[in-house]
């Protein structure tokens, strides 16, 4: 076994939590942002579940890192407790407010460059933002890296030697069928953790370990700050023009209401403590179930 | 000297040759937006289809033609048998950046990248549209399902530095947020603002599969094939090897089920209660169980096992889960927002189950059922249990 070390790191993003009793919705059926709560996002708790399988496994050091104001500190700590953190990262600056995905993975890009002076083996994302719901922002900084992008990672594991990465992705081919793909790929990538994904322990050694890393999460996460790093954008060295608003590429130029559609059948409004009418509907399913048969 | 941006290129997903339903639903609203671009703006600009694949192409070339590309550009090698993020962004790069491959059909005398660029959002084209457009330096949007080209007035703080200017040609780009109710349109835009100049083209989105319709296909449409010869950096671009590639079948099952019963958030007065409901009416007609995409975000605690089973994204209808087409669906709950109607509109017979007659839903089916869920399915099941054919409806 080689000594060097895995040093992992994973983007997380604090989200409205869209739990109910938490998530508040205005009449006109939007989100009501000023009373709903904030959480680590649940993607983001998968791809903090991803980075502490290779804690467990590998004994990686892991960092996380978040952009954001001092509030989104509260989803590096959730993450922390999830995966048992070395370091977390928090980029905040005025002058990040604002970006679009391309912009955000500037600056994600400079703050991996703030871990373990840049030798950072496997980044991991979740696989969407739970608001935004780009999927975006991860694979456009891995490609800023130079990191080879592995989308939809269902399983991974890592050959400490060769420095290899084996992963399974899973690939919905709309209009076909679904694809369980095995690829590897050498060491650096960036993982893209599939909403499906979920890490197994299967030796008694990794479930020690499991127990040992857990008792330190707990541990860490009540003294977060002890961990915490605040970078701002002189302190990350990015170019100000390519972050924030100015490097967006796009803008939301307006939001609307989606306009009602032409309704485009016609119902029949049915009583549904009425027995009897209960009954006609149940016939007529009956009817339309049947009908296929006859095609 | 022509312009630097020209020409609206559709990147193609197929497998082993067939191409995605989404590939033929972008080339369609490619075809209709450049038809009526060039009429407006007087000018002969193309759809440019981008292919990548392994001895399949040239049939599938004739095909995307007919199905309303100008242009086919195909890179033809073994490295691109299947999709890997790396060598597919570095191909794709190389030819909207290629000069060589647009003088073969339109003047190149000022091209520098195209003019507006689309992918498939889904689970390639996602990463896929990301990675380009970050080589490429400009901006995207996800999951979009409309698309209008226009001359915009903007004035913005940054973009233009507070004046007002006029952007020709912007593609508008419209999505839908979570809730389904909101429309974003994002824009792609240069800066004009002297501090900050920057050009950013092509103007990319990725397309909600099932949204669009592609044009009916006409085997008398003719356009131009071109061959392009991918370079590879055999060190850097291969090193993703796939070892094995498995077709599977998801355990939910939509399309060998007659009928569908979906639930969405008006389950949430009894949750655990009103999904053994609604898994009990799905069992007695012999459906398949559907949700929407809030339920997939578990909003609710309930018992694991209800919880695994049900509250899954595998399970979601809509646009960001399957599109399905049942002869029965039975809606449950759901309010009927935009992303999931796309998902089951094409359903024979619609019934849906709410106590709230306002519902868009209503306007979506062919019955609606006025009431609580906890109060209707018990009556309707013992209804569908009288009446239960003596031979039973095979799935």
């Amino acid at each position: 076994m080689t000594t060097k070390t895995l040093n992992v790191a994973v983007f997380v993003k604090l989200e409205p939590d869209f739990s109910e009793g938490n998530v508040s919705y205005n009449a006109d059926g939007t989100l009501n942002r000023a009373e709903t709560k904030s959480i680590l996002g649940p993607h983001s708790a998968i791809a903090s579940n991803a980075a502490f399988y290779a804690k467990v496994k590998y004994g990686a050091r892991v960092a996380v890192g978040t952009m954001g104001p001092s509030i989104a500190e509260s989803a590096l700590q959730q993450a922390q407790l999830l995966c048992d953190a070395d370091e977390l990262h928090l980029y905040s600056d005025r002058i990040f407010a604002g970006a679009d995905t391309l912009a955000t993975a500037e600056v994600l890009k400079a703050g991996i460059h703030k871990v373990e002076g840049g030798n950072v083996d496997i980044v991991f994302s979740g696989h969407r933002a739970s608001d935004g719901e780009t999927g975006q922002t991860g694979p456009q900084t891995a490609w800023k890296l130079g990191y080879t992008f592995l989308g939809n990672v269902i399983d991974y594991d890592v050959d400490l030697q060769s420095r290899l990465v084996r992963a399974k992705r899973l690939i919905l081919l709309q209009g076909f069928y679904d694809v369980i793909e095995e690829i590897e790929a050498p060491l650096p990538v960036f993982i893209s953790a599939d909403p499906s994904y979920k890490a197994f322990f299967n030796t008694v050694s990794q479930r020690l370990a499991l127990g040992k890393y857990q008792k330190e999460a707990k541990a860490r996460a009540e003294n977060y700050k002890q961990y915490l790093k605040v970078l701002n954008a002189q302190q990350l060295d990015v170019n100000p023009k390519l972050v924030g608003l100015p490097g967006s590429p796009t803008i939301v130029y307006k939001v609307e209401r989606i306009p009602k559609a032409k309704a485009s059948r016609k119902a029949e409004v049915v009583d549904g403590t009425n027995r009897e009418q209960l009954a006609k509907v149940a016939a007529r399913m009956y009817e339309v179930l049947e009908g296929m048969v006859i095609k | 000297m022509t312009s630097k941006y020209q020409h609206l290129y559709v990147v193609i997903e197929h497998e082993e040759g067939k191409p995605l339903p989404v590939s033929l639903e972008m080339l369609g609203e490619a075809r209709r937006l450049m038809d009526r671009f060039n009429k407006k703006y007087s000018s002969s600009e193309k759809v440019v289809a981008v292919l990548l694949g392994d001895g399949v192409c040239s049939k599938l070339c004739e095909e995307l033609i007919f199905f309303g590309a100008d242009v086919v550009i195909y890179a033809d090698s073994p490295q691109l048998r299947y999709r890997r993020n790396l060598v597919d962004t570095k191909v794709i790069s190389q030819i909207a950046r290629s000069r060589d491959l647009v003088a073969k059909f339109s003047d190149t005398s000022g091209f520098v990248k195209p003019r507006y660029m689309f992918f498939g959002a889904d689970s390639i084209g996602r990463h896929l549209s990301s990675t380009v457009l970050a080589e490429l330096e400009s901006g995207l949007a996800s999951d979009i399902n409309k698309l209008v080209i226009e001359d915009l007035e903007i004035k913005h703080e940054h973009k233009t530095k507070g004046q007002t200017m006029k952007y020709e040609k912007t593609l508008e780009m419209y999505r839908p947020d979570f809730s389904g109710f909101l429309w974003t349109t994002i824009l792609c835009l240069d800066n004009r603002n002297p501090a900050i100049e920057r050009e950013y083209h092509p103007q990319a989105c990725s397309i909600i599969p099932g949204v669009f319709v592609p044009i009916e296909r006409d085997a008398s449409r003719h356009g131009m094939i071109l061959d392009y010869v991918p370079k590879f950096d055999e060190e850097r671009d291969l090193q993703v090897k796939i070892l094995d590639r498995k077709i599977v079948r998801s355990a939910v099952d939509f399309d060998s089920h007659k009928a569908i019963v979906s639930f969405g958030k008006g389950i949430k007065d009894l949750p655990e209660q009103n999904i053994k409901l609604v898994a009990e009416l799905a069992k007695e007609i012999q459906a398949e169980v559907g949700v929407s995409l809030p339920i997939s975000k578990k909003p609710f605690s309930i018992s694991q096992g209800i919880d695994s089973t049900y509250m899954i994204p595998d399970r979601v209808i809509g646009t960001s889960g399957r599109k399905v087409a049942p002869l029965l669906y039975i809606a449950v709950g759901i309010s009927g927002a935009m992303q999931h109607i796309a998902g089951m509109k094409e359903s024979g017979f619609v019934v849906a189950i709410n106590p709230d007659e306002n519902s868009p839903i209503k306007d979506e089916c062919d019955m609606f059922i006025r009431g609580r869920i906890e109060d209707v399915i018990p009556l309707l099941l013992e209804e569908l249990r009288k009446q239960r054919p003596t031979i039973e409806v095979k799935k």
